[in-house]
């Protein structure tokens, strides 16, 4: 017997649907590590073109010898007065050059990457923005992204 | 989350620090670190090295012990913002 009474039926209503699970396994020590982070607070170099605010899906490269006060923050989505305040606060750059120095990882990666989240273009995030930070970072031979966002 | 999952399916393990864990877990984290801070400052208070710090390596720590996909760990970290 079917439990679908009519088939295709959908609802009028957007159901988000949570995709299924992506999983690669962390083996290599902290200590053995590189790492890189990644936000989607809209963190971007002072020098560099702000996000659009009304969406956007471009990123922006970061590199990992940066200071806090060389970066700020372009994003219209969350309260910005924390990490106007101070970056580290979404992107804590400034403690992972600490803990790198201190040997609790072996280094800070090369380049960090900032995006706008919360919103923009999912499709274009799915199959050109996400692939593309991916590639960089693996293109460095980052071992381990930690990121901020939601 | 998109980009966590494109990061984490290019072959690098990965973790979010999240203010909001409903909504990494609805949008399919690999791993997720919630501390009980409000979004704008998921990763500690601002000018609190401290805590900054304890986050940092916290989350980093997780990265290594979460053993399968969707888990999110509470980390025991509180800040208010004064708004």
């Amino acid at each position: 017997m079917s439990i679908t009474a009519i088939k295709g039926l959908q609802s009028e209503i957007f159901v988000p649907v949570t995709p299924p699970p992506v999983w690669t396994p962390a083996t290599k020590p902290l200590k053995d590590a590189v790492v890189a982070i990644a936000t989607a607070a809209g963190v971007h170099l002072k020098t560099d073109k702000r996000f659009n605010l009304a969406g956007d899906f471009s990123f922006r490269k970061i590199p990992g010898d940066v200071k806090g006060e060389e970066l700020m923050v372009s994003h219209g989505g969350y309260d910005n007065g924390d990490v106007n305040k101070d970056i580290n606060c979404m992107f804590p750059i400034e403690r992972l050059q600490e803990i790198a120095k201190e040997g609790f990882i072996k280094a800070v990666a090369p380049t960090h990457i900032g995006f706008m989240g919360g919103g923009g273009d999912q499709d274009k995030f799915t199959h050109e923005t996400g692939p593309e930070i991916a590639k960089i970072l693996k293109d460095e031979g980052v071992d381990y992204a930690l990121l901020t966002a939601g | 989350m998109i980009v966590q999952r494109a990061i984490e399916a290019a072959g690098i393990p990965t973790i979010i620090i999240a203010a909001l864990p409903p909504v990494v877990r609805q949008n399919g984290t690999p791993r997720a670190v919630a501390p009980r801070v409000p979004m704008g400052a998921n990763a500690g208070a601002p000018h609190d090295k401290e805590m900054q710090t304890a986050i940092v390596k916290a989350a980093l720590e997780e990265l290594l012990k979460i053993s399968s996909a969707g888990q999110i760990v509470p980390l025991p970290y509180e800040y208010t913002a004064k708004v």
